[in-house]
């Protein structure tokens, strides 16, 4: 299998490292090599259809800060229409005002008839049946677990090993940053500006940190989890959404007199779709601390299956989007099996 | 419909199933059993029995077999369910925004128990006040919920709800 790579940062880097580390996996249970064709970042274009040496990518982005020796093109939409390769990783950084770059890499590849994995919650937050529905037309997939909780498997849990089940809700920590803080707050008797200050020290959050702490990280993964999991047809601006900041060193004072946690739940079920800082019992499996995401499904029949992972970083999405490679080897025709 | 009662049987092996059997039988469910050996009185002792029935005849049916089977009712008290509501404010709350919390959830139907405790200071405008009581019907939680949102968006403060 051929991929293509949009976007050479973090995550872009971690997957090519795993790529070039898994061929052994590859070739053992599905008889083939996955080859990295192209990639491309803000400034730079690497292509070869006999396949890109990963370590050269990665030496090259390592030491010049650019991917390729090439000049990206202006016209990206005619390189990934044009480019022989049967499944692009998008793993460009999250637009959430209308998708940004993101989205149109993953309309063009559908489009042209290319599977997709992504890690871009945007595109997926705001446009989700319609590139669901223009994979389905075009008879490719469009995989995305990487969009959701890192290297927390909830949507392929949800979708394959769950399938029988009957969902009725989904309770979880979507968004790692908030956690550390509410949880250095309540253990270290924190402010809430403190807390910050030292998540964004340890690198956990922005220097804009507005995108986590206003729940708006944790609101594009729940639209996305409602659209996979609920069959919902809703957008990032349906998620009723209250972040963290206003939460006093007094509120978390007292939540931890009455024996609870303050923490930012994620919540969704075929009503609900909600943002919100709740109060947890401690103890409870919502109640985990540091940068760590979970997420609780209540299910008709296996009753609460919970699954907790670290939410974000380089191998950890990485990680996720092997999954999704793996499911489409093992799921999927390549383009050009299709075309025999 | 929850059923407390104290049972006073035969300190004999056998006696409890038989007190209990007859609940089985009228479709309840038994919930809870206290049984202690150590306290005998006359040779009986005391058993502390709560049950789920579905309907009055059930439990007249029951009562019924337990006279019968000389398994005598000392007490019956009937439990009523009730549900947890747990909500802590954050922000600027004044006193006389206390009170009207108070005042309303005093007045609103099906409220069990309720207890209000405020710590944070009068004059910095930040305070943090945890609600917690008890609701005795399930539809109550939602009115109770409108509520409390309602003074929030009113009063600009943020409620942190439960985890129901």
């Amino acid at each position: 299998m051929d991929v293509f790579i949009a976007g050479f940062g973090v995550v872009g880097q971690g997957i090519t490292e795993v790529i070039r580390d898994k061929q052994e996996l590859f070739i053992k249970h599905f008889g083939e090599k996955v080859r990295i064709v192209g990639a491309f970042d803000t400034k730079s274009l690497a292509l070869d259809p006999s396949g890109l040496d990963p370590d050269e990518l990665l030496k090259r982005k390592d030491s010049l800060g650019k991917v390729g020796k090439d000049e990206v093109s202006d016209d990206i939409v005619k390189l990934l229409q044009d480019t022989e390769y049967d499944l692009l990783l998008e793993v460009t950084p999250t637009n959430i005002k209308d998708g940004g770059a993101g989205y149109m890499h993953i309309h063009t590849a559908l489009s042209a008839g290319r599977h997709v994995a992504t890690s871009n919650k945007g595109p997926l937050a705001l446009k989700f049946r319609e590139l669901t529905e223009l994979a389905e037309r075009n008879r490719v997939h469009l995989r995305y677990e990487a969009s959701v909780g890192g290297a927390m498997p909830v949507i392929n849990l949800s979708r394959e090993l769950l399938m029988g089940e009957e969902i009725a809700s989904m309770r979880g920590i979507l968004n790692g940053t908030c956690n550390f803080i509410l949880h250095r707050m309540k253990e270290e008797r924190f402010s809430f500006q403190f807390a910050l200050r030292e998540a964004q020290e340890l690198g956990y959050a922005e220097t804009d940190p507005s995108y986590d702490i206003d729940g708006i990280d944790s609101a594009c993964k729940l639209a996305i989890l409602a659209n996979a999991i609920f069959d919902r047809d809703v957008t990032y601006a349906d998620v009723s959404r209250t972040g963290i900041r206003g939460i006093s060193e007094e509120a978390v004072a007292l939540a931890a007199e009455h024996k609870q946690v303050i923490r930012l739940i994620g919540e969704v079920s075929k009503e609900k779709l909600e943002v919100a800082p709740r109060l947890v019992p401690a103890g409870h499996p919502l109640s985990i601390g540091g940068t760590l995401n979970i997420a609780q499904l209540l299910t008709d029949l296996a009753g609460d299956v919970t699954v907790v992972g670290r939410g974000a970083g380089r191998m950890e999405t990485a990680s996720a989007l092997l999954s999704d490679i793996l499911a489409i080897l093992k799921n999927g025709e390549t383009r050009r099996d299709a075309k025999r | 419909m929850k059923v407390n009662v104290d049972l006073s049987l035969m300190d004999m092996p056998g006696q409890l199933i038989r007190a209990l059997e007859p609940i089985s039988a009228n479709n309840g469910n038994v919930i809870g059993v206290i049984h202690d050996h150590e306290a005998i009185v006359g040779g009986r002792i005391t058993v502390n029995v709560t049950f789920e029935v579905h309907s009055d005849l059930a439990l007249e049916n029951i009562l019924a077999t337990w006279k019968e089977n000389d398994v005598i009712m000392i007490k019956m008290d009937a439990v009523f369910e009730s549900y947890p509501l747990q909500y802590l404010l954050v922000g600027d709350i004044s006193s006389k925004e206390i009170e009207s919390l108070t005042h309303g959830m005093e007045s609103m139907e099906g409220l069990a128990s309720m207890d209000i405790r405020i710590t944070g200071s009068l004059t910095s405008g930040s305070r943090a006040a945890m609600v917690t009581g008890r609701v005795t019907r399930h539809g109550s939680l939602e009115t109770v919920e409108q509520f409390f949102r309602q003074h929030a968006d009113n009063g600009g403060y943020m409620l942190i709800r439960g985890l129901e």
